[in-house]
């Protein structure tokens, strides 16, 4: 009996032990699993506000930097500088002001950045603030649009006579079903219409790129046989100083008597603009549009046959190419003056591969 | 830990309190804590924001100084300038310039840049307006301007920038603080139930000695000293309580134990005293009847009584009858009770005797009511009072002594007076002699053997109470008179 009490007694206390124990575990887990918490709580505000620190900056400057074909060329400029631990920044998103290429090179060039990327132009401003730059220490490349009288370093775009070519090769495709529909139509040679081709140019630029295309357009017709009096190649120029005149301006051409059997269109805006015109005039099929640059739109209106054909650029390539002209330059001091993107022709033929290779990209 | 359980119990119970309220107090400071450094960071949150409007203001001023020693170039626009550019600098030279993929970093990296470039600017601004260079400051002051504006329309730009990175900071912030809130809160009160329960077992294991004290001394004060005491675990209180019971059950047992023996002792010893009285009286008795055969006495007297009958003696027969009288009836007078008329004839007989011996000396008066003498009273009562009166009081009286004997109705009670007119008993006398601590000589040859004390006990234990018997005496050689005082009632106890 008296055992049976020591022993009920020594398992109260053992039990009352183990409560203590528990707890003050309890106790120190709770405070140290709070305090661990805390301070990954706290380390992750504070490397949220750290992240990666970049040794250079270069800046990209563009005209439109919400659209899709500068998007990706940024993207790959910023993917290619990320692995020299270089920040490409695409300047003039930050901001709530709409601003020119021109003051965004000045604002670059007074925030003493490592590099500027430009869609340059001919004018003579913007070889003016080109120049002021280099002067400034600032290594300038210009990106798609060249400045040749300017001090910059080295031009990266796509190869303008290859893409007239292009062009050119598509238009002889279309004058040819032309004449063969015309053939099993009309009787005599009289009756054959001019395939009218209109060419839809910047108004304001002098740029060397689209007179590049535009003869490359013509002689390739010129080689294959074709005589003048079959077709017209005519340019327009479509205004592009402000924001909504590019629509304006295509609305006019099918607004006009004549209307063009091809439409060739040297940006991405004006393709999408000049497609969806086709569609409210209701002329798909009679007017052929050859587009510019691969957006989503573009290509499933390919596949609508909507858009006769398009030129995919490799944009990535080409911001790819403008950071390694830059940090070549940063590392050996000169640089090749001219790089060169892909460019790839898309119509209804490799429309469903091209998608397949974006998507598995 | 035994160490602990050893110390006093207010010591203990204290301690355990001063330690739950420690662990709540550590959890509490921890709450605090971690409320303190978020509320902190919370204040932190716009920090950026006001020191931008800071940036912002000192640019202006800048520009304004610049502007207004431009125009005016007077020596205070000129002071104002530098103490502007001054603080402007400060403040730009604390942005960051470091290159991140944060945009708000970038911004301020440039807008550091800008402000420097700017600074040169209206620097050189100043120095040409100094040297009257028209030309050159017209162009400094456009160019410096235009910077200025991209610097504030920068400067907007990471504000707004900052100001939504923040704002989603701020909403990150009060949601890990709600989490927080809960968490302590949950973390209290897990804290508080652990804690009530360490302090219940703690008092439970204090008080559960107790308790088994308490079952041992329920079952102790039942009577049942065999019970299972406790076993001191520890020596606190309860501890000492628990071994100063465990000493008292054990000494009281001993105790009892002890008495017991002693009682069993003391009756042994007062039956062995009583077996020893038994037998003296068995002897004195015993050696009475051998000393003298009353028949052999009564049968002698009677002889004699005859002799003197036939020889015409008639006193001498009267006496010698009247003497085997008196002794038949000491004889007889083994058996307790007899009646008063009884008693009264012994006294009778006894006067009888004693005027044959002392020739006539004692004067005998008797005032007897006849109705009273069949009840019952002790026998050798009245013979001893008698006895003393002549031997005490009347002896040496000569002829003059004189006993009266009454036996009167007082109330429900029988009187029976003796009286005397001899030398009287003195109080004190009296008094020994109705307490019992007379102490009476035996060295009379000349009485039967019965003294006073015996006879006085006799009556009180017949009467049923102590004033049976009195002794009145009002002086020296005034007399005395032994009045006892019998209930009735006692004649159908008449054998």
């Amino acid at each position: 009996m008296k055992n049976q009490n020591e022993v009920s007694y020594e398992k109260k206390i053992v039990r009352q032990y183990l409560l203590l124990v528990l707890t003050l575990i309890f106790m120190l887990v709770t405070l140290v699993a709070g305090t661990l918490f805390f301070k990954f709580y706290r380390s992750d505000l504070v490397s949220q506000a750290e992240s990666n620190v970049y040794d250079k900056y270069f800046v990209m400057i563009t005209d439109n930097y919400k659209s899709d074909f500068w998007q990706s060329v940024y993207k790959g400029a910023f993917e290619k500088g990320k692995e020299s631990n270089i920040y490409v920044d695409l300047f003039g998103e930050q901001f709530s002001k709409d601003y020119s290429v021109e003051e965004l090179m000045e604002i670059a060039i007074a925030s003493k950045v490592d590099g500027i990327i430009v869609y340059a132009n001919e004018t003579l401003e913007m070889s003016h603030v080109i120049n002021k730059a280099v002067d400034a220490g600032i290594p300038v490349v210009t990106l798609y649009g060249d400045c040749t009288r300017s001090d910059r370093l080295s031009f990266i775009g796509v190869g303008s006579y290859s893409i007239g070519k292009m062009y050119g090769g598509q238009i002889i495709d279309i004058i040819k079903e032309k004449r063969r529909e015309e053939l099993i139509e009309s009787e005599t040679i009289e009756e054959r219409s001019q395939i009218k081709i209109t060419v839809l140019a910047n108004a304001d630029t002098k740029d060397t790129g689209q007179n590049i295309i535009i003869s490359g357009i013509q002689e390739t017709i010129n080689q294959d046989n074709v005589t003048d009096s079959e077709y017209l190649v005519s340019i327009v120029a479509v205004d592009n100083t402000n924001s909504f005149s590019v629509e304006e301006s295509i609305r006019d051409i099918f607004l006009g008597e004549e209307i063009p059997d091809v439409i060739v269109c040297l940006n991405e805006l004006s393709t999408v603009c000049t497609y969806q015109a086709v569609v409210d005039f209701n002329m798909v099929g009679e007017v052929s549009i050859l587009g510019y640059y691969d957006s989503e739109a573009i290509v499933s209106a390919i596949e609508r046959g909507g858009v006769y054909a398009t030129i995919s650029i490799d944009a990535a390539q080409m911001g790819e190419y403008s950071v390694t002209a830059l940090t070549d330059y940063h590392d050996f001091g000169n640089i090749s003056e001219y790089y060169l993107a892909d460019v790839t022709l898309i119509n209804q033929d490799n429309v469903e591969q091209f998608k397949k290779e974006e998507g598995d990209d | 830990m035994t160490k602990f359980l050893n110390r006093p119990l207010q010591f203990k119970i204290i301690s355990v309190c001063v330690f739950a309220n420690l662990i709540i107090f550590l959890v509490n400071i921890f709450l605090i804590l971690g409320i303190n450094s978020m509320s902190q960071d919370m204040e932190m949150v716009y920090q950026d924001n006001l020191s931008l409007n800071r940036l912002s203001q000192a640019l202006t001023k800048v520009q304004d100084s610049m502007t207004e020693y431009l125009s005016s170039k007077t020596s205070e626009s000129l002071e104002e300038y530098y103490r502007a550019a001054q603080s402007f600098s400060d403040l730009a030279q604390a942005l960051d310039d470091t290159v991140t993929d944060l945009t708000f970093s970038r911004m301020e990296r440039n807008i550091r840049y800008m402000s420097q470039n700017y600074l040169e600017e209206v620097a050189q601004t100043i120095e040409a307006k100094r040297g009257r260079n028209v030309e050159k400051y017209r162009t400094y002051y456009e160019s410096s301007t235009r910077l200025y504006e991209d610097i504030d329309e920068y400067i907007t730009s990471l504000n707004i920038e900052l100001f939504a990175v923040n704002s989603g900071n701020y909403l990150a912030l009060l949601k890990a603080f709600r989490r927080f809130e809960i968490v302590g809160v949950t973390v209290m009160t897990l804290v508080m139930i652990g804690n009530v329960l360490i302090i219940t077992s703690f008092v439970k294991t204090m008080i559960m000695p107790l308790k088994n004290l308490a079952d041992s001394a329920d079952e102790v004060s039942g009577g049942n000293f065999d019970a299972n005491l406790p076993q001191a675990v520890y020596h606190d209180e309860v501890g000492i309580v628990i071994n100063a019971f465990s000493k008292m059950v054990v000494s009281i047992k001993d105790y009892i134990e002890k008495l017991k023996e002693s009682m069993a002792n003391e009756r042994y010893m007062q039956e062995k005293e009583l077996i020893m009285e038994a037998n003296l009286k068995d002897a004195q008795l015993k050696y009475l009847q051998a000393q003298i055969n009353p028949h052999f006495l009564f049968n002698t007297l009677n002889a004699g009584a005859q002799l003197a009958m036939m020889e015409g003696a008639d006193r001498t027969y009267e006496y010698v009858q009247t003497v085997a009288d008196f002794f038949r009836y000491n004889v007889q007078s083994q058996k307790r009770d007899v009646t008063i008329r009884d008693e009264v004839t012994l006294v009778d007989n006894y006067i009888q005797i004693l005027n044959v011996r002392f020739s006539g000396d004692i004067g005998y008066e008797k005032q007897v009511d006849e109705r009273l003498l069949d009840l019952v009273m002790p026998s050798m009562i009245l013979q001893p009072i008698v006895e003393n009166a002549v031997n005490h009081g009347i002896r040496e009286m000569a002829g003059a002594g004189r006993i009266t004997l009454k036996v009167y109705r007082r109330d429900d009670s029988v009187c029976i007076s003796i009286s005397d007119n001899g030398k009287g008993i003195s109080q004190e006398t009296i008094n020994q002699l109705l307490t019992g601590s007379f102490s009476h000589i035996e060295d009379s040859y000349d009485n039967n053997g019965i003294g006073m004390d015996n006879v006085i006990s006799r009556v009180r234990i017949f009467a049923g109470y102590d004033d049976a018997i009195d002794i009145i005496s009002h002086g020296e050689n005034k007399g005395c008179e032994v009045v006892i005082t019998l209930p009735m009632g006692g004649e159908e106890c008449i054998e």
